[in-house]
């Protein structure tokens, strides 16, 4: 087996009483950008510290290229990193805060000269050197930081939600920035951040955390296409959530009985356990509707037709669970018989669709 | 409307008035000293019946004011800068630490500001006697330095609480051991609460009288015991000369402080 | 697992020292100092003030039994109180107006008071001792005015020692409360006036209770400095009015009695802290329970 570039087995950490983090593990490629995905407090910052050497694991190891890093102090790891705060050195010019660690390792002037400027040519700041922080916009400060994070060739960089501070324009520009530069460079990323689009937009796989574990961890598409939990599958994507009752399985696929009568069978079941009440997860865009009750189907009532430009957003609601999000495409041809109280049926392929235990 | 200044009516009058005899109170007195340094009356008779210089000549050629004055230098400055120092770690430890008893501490640190000076003049006279260490430069300065500290804690861990310690953090990720950081990186951010804590230190130690009396020795007097001492025998005006060079002294500083305000600011 | 010994080993060894500047270690330095120059001490004194010259209290019964001594201690408060009274009653009206006028003529109202407060604190106690002397400017000009016959004595009393105390004092009381007052939003006061309320009305309904917690800390703190004042009630007050700092002074250098003068200032010691602690549990909103 050849050994992943970078390491993480078992990482965890404790504090008093409160578990931070348990049971992280992952090998992660030369050159991925890997995102550690998951809403505030979810552990994927804490994992990240203890990468960069700023907290100690309570216990696992971090390896890379084979070599354990824990026993090295932050400032000899040679990791970037570019922190969600604005962290430029503010009685420093931007060309001496991307110069900083180069004189930190004493590199000669004119080599520091040509680097500081290549890499803030890199983030497309050339010229800016002898700038202040302090006149800088958000954005080019992140930018300042970046270049400042790569200017020594680190074999990792690491980003703690780094657009989280910037405006939702200037986040998507900038996200394009980084998918950019990484591949210009080459360089391993790991990125944390709570926007899945953002997940989505930027990584090569994503590692979904939820409550100091990781839940799943694949690409983009995987995780939409086939969660293992209901936390991701919530957590990517829209979703609707049905309970349902588990009538019958058998390898990895149930039969359901929802409510109203509805049986559907052949659905991809996940969890420990595999009966009792399951919730089943149906993605707004794969649901069918048509007009009228009809035998069999999930039915309801039409709440709320909503004009979202590319798709039209229909609110259903059956009787007796929570509403149904609907998303068809503009111009679909069921929209024609459908206005707010008409009765539809609901129909969805069971292999699109997956329950939880 | 109590409190829009324009509004307050016949209260406004009232509220003026006293806050201008108030001023006058306060610098009056100041006022009055300086122009009595230049007075020729012994007995400081106001209005002097002439003026004259001859109190600063006084004040000049006795050489036991200069070195007193030169002691107060001395000892300020090592002060100030021992203050500084552990001052700044001190700062740094109550800043980032997380240990139990940290808020006890750092109210352990400020009490020597807060209580009675008499009593840790008396209690380290007592000490320094035992040990043979009263009247050294040694004592005086640790006396000095105990007062100063808490001033120096307050301004440094006021600009620390300022500072985003994520910077430093970046700092050691790119490659500088921590003590290289907070030189190189804090420190320098920090600048106005060091220079702070560097100025009050300064200041601490230089007009600081009780602990200095208690201190002192025949051969080593700073500026203040110097002024107590002759004050305990006589009111002569050359005490009115040594006052208004450091009220001028004084006013300097202040001058210098607001100007170094202004020059930050832009 | 191994690694984890290694994990571990590096966290101890961090915790004490802290790579990153949190840690005990550093507070090492101050505390030395300040435990054995400051807290041994004071013990030791408090020590000398119970084995001197035989173990017991009789220094502390001795300075609590007199007359004499009782005097100097009923001075010392009646001083501390009138200062911080007379203190308050002008130093409120002066911070009311900073808090409220334009900033140009705050600065300088501002700038006459931190000069009065940097100014050394023996030329301006020589300055008192100069202007209320019998021959002084202020008996003169009342004497001009025909205000007076005979000079007053202004000096070597405790009237000269609250003058001078009072001079020195304001400003720590202008200058905090200047902050409390600012502090209130004047649109409350102005929604005070239009429910119907008087300008007195609102001001002792309003303004002072909000500004409460204000004066208790000026006075509080004026109150605790002049109890432990040295140098001004020494100068102004003269041989036959001591205050308690002087009376400590004089029995350890002039009269070399460890036990009487640790008793009186662990006294001083002990009234400050109580008064301290009162402060902090009933007027700190911050340690609020």
């Amino acid at each position: 087996m050849t050994q992943a570039f970078l390491s993480i087995r078992g990482i965890r950490k404790v504090y008093g009483p409160v578990t931070a983090v348990e049971n992280v593990t992952m090998d992660i490629g030369e050159g991925e950008f890997m995102t550690f995905l998951g809403p505030s407090g979810s552990g994927k910052s804490t994992t990240l510290y203890i990468l960069a050497g700023f907290q100690d694991p309570s216990d696992g190891d971090i390896l890379l290229r084979g070599k354990s890093i824990l026993a090295t102090p932050s400032h000899k790891r040679s990791i970037g990193m570019v922190f969600q705060r604005y962290t430029l050195f503010p009685h420093l010019s931007v060309g001496e805060n991307v110069a900083f660690p180069l004189r930190i390792r004493r590199r000669p002037q004119t080599e520091i000269a040509e680097r500081v400027k290549a890499a803030l040519k890199l983030v497309r700041l050339e010229g800016f050197e002898d700038r202040k922080p302090a006149l800088l916009s958000g954005g080019q400060q992140q930018r300042v930081a970046l270049a400042r994070a790569l200017v020594y060739n680190p074999p990792v960089l690491l980003m703690d939600e780094p657009l989280s501070a910037l405006d939702k324009k200037l986040r998507e520009e900038i996200q394009f920035e980084i998918r950019r530069i990484h591949q210009e460079t080459g360089v391993t990323i790991l990125y944390v951040t709570h926007d899945q689009e953002e997940a989505l937009r930027l990584s090569d796989r994503i590692a979904v955390f939820s409550q100091g574990e990781i839940d799943q961890i694949g690409t983009g598409p995987e995780l939409y296409a086939n969660p293992t939990t209901r936390f991701v599958a919530g957590f990517i994507g829209d979703s609707n959530f049905i309970d349902a009752d588990v009538v019958a399985s058998s390898a990895g696929k149930a039969q359901l009985s929802l409510p109203g009568g509805v049986v559907v069978d052949g659905v991809p079941l996940h969890g420990k356990v595999a009966k009792g009440r399951a919730s089943l997860l149906l993605r707004p865009e794969r649901i069918e509707l048509e007009a009228g009750t009809l035998v069999g189907q999930l039915t309801g009532t039409v709440r709320d037709i909503t004009f979202l430009g590319n798709n039209i957003h229909v609110m259903v609601e059956p009787s007796g669970i929570a509403p149904i999000s609907v998303r068809l495409p503009f111009g679909h041809s069921a929209l024609s018989g459908l206005s707010p109280g008409t009765k539809v049926s609901m129909s969805f392929n069971p292999a699109d669709s997956h329950a939880f235990c | 409307m109590l409190l829009d200044f324009d509004k307050l009516g016949v209260l406004r009058g009232f509220l003026v008035g006293l806050t201008m005899l108030v001023c006058l109170f306060l610098i009056l007195p100041i006022v009055f000293i300086a122009a009595l340094s230049f007075g020729s009356s012994q007995w400081l008779i106001f209005p002097p019946p002439s003026w004259t210089f001859k109190w600063y000549e006084e004040l000049f050629a006795d050489s036991r004011w200069f070195y007193s004055a030169l002691t107060s230098l001395k000892i300020a400055a090592i002060v100030t800068v021992f203050s500084v120092i552990i001052g700044f770690l001190a700062a740094l430890g109550l800043n980032r630490g997380r240990f139990l008893g940290r808020d006890i501490l750092r109210a352990l640190f400020l009490t020597p500001m807060i209580l009675p000076v008499v009593v840790l003049a008396v209690a380290l006279y007592a000490v320094f006697l035992r040990l043979g260490l009263a009247g050294t430069t040694f004592a005086f300065v640790i006396a000095h330095l105990l007062i100063a500290l808490p001033f120096s804690i307050i301004s440094i861990g006021n600009a620390l609480e300022g500072f985003d310690r994520s910077i430093e953090d970046a700092a050691i990720l790119c490659g500088a051991n921590p003590w290289e950081a907070r030189l190189r990186v804090t420190v320098p951010a920090i600048s106005h609460g060091i220079f702070g804590a560097a100025v009050f230190s300064f200041l601490a130690s230089w007009d600081e009288v009780v602990l200095a009396i208690f201190m002192a020795s025949p051969t080593l007097q700073t500026l203040p015991v110097k002024i107590w001492s002759t004050l305990r025998q006589d009111l002569t005006p050359v005490i009115a000369a040594a006052s208004t060079l450091l009220i001028a002294f004084t006013i300097l500083l202040m001058v210098l402080a607001a100007l170094f305000r202004k020059g930050k600011k832009s | 697992m191994a690694m984890t010994a290694t994990a571990e080993g590096m966290r101890r060894k961090r915790a004490f020292v802290g790579a990153r500047g949190g840690s005990f270690g550093y507070l090492l330095p101050a505390l030395v100092l300040v435990v054995i120059f400051f807290i041994v001490p004071v013990l030791m004194l408090l020590m000398r003030s119970v084995l001197e010259p035989e173990p017991g209290l009789q220094n502390y019964k001795a300075l609590l039994g007199s007359t004499t001594y009782l005097r100097i201690f009923l001075n010392t408060f009646l001083v501390a109180g009138v200062v911080t009274i007379i203190s308050i009653v002008i130093g409120y009206p002066v911070a009311w107006l900073l808090a409220i006028m334009p900033e140009k003529w705050s600065r300088l109202v501002l700038a006459i008071i931190i000069l009065s407060m940097w100014t050394n604190l023996l030329t301006r106690t020589y300055a008192w001792m100069v202007l209320l002397q019998r021959t002084g400017v202020i008996n003169k000009t009342l004497m001009g005015l025909g205000l007076i016959d005979q000079p007053l004595p202004l000096v070597n009393n405790l009237v000269g020692v609250t003058i001078g105390m009072t001079y020195i004092m304001l400003p720590f009381v202008i200058l905090p409360l200047m902050g409390v007052i600012r502090a209130i939003d004047p649109a409350i006061l102005r929604a005070a006036a239009l429910c119907g309320a008087t300008s007195m009305q609102c001001f002792t309904r309003v303004l002072l209770p909000l500004s409460l917690p204000g004066i208790a800390a000026g006075a509080l703190m004026v109150f605790v400095m002049s109890l432990g004042y040295f140098v001004t009630p020494a100068l102004l007050g003269g041989t036959s009015n001591m205050m308690l700092a002087e009376l400590v002074a004089q029995f350890v250098q002039s009269l070399v009695n460890w036990g009487m003068g640790g008793a009186a200032a662990f006294v001083l010691l002990v009234v400050t802290l109580t008064l301290y602690a009162v402060q902090l549990r009933y007027f700190n909103p911050n340690k609020a329970r």
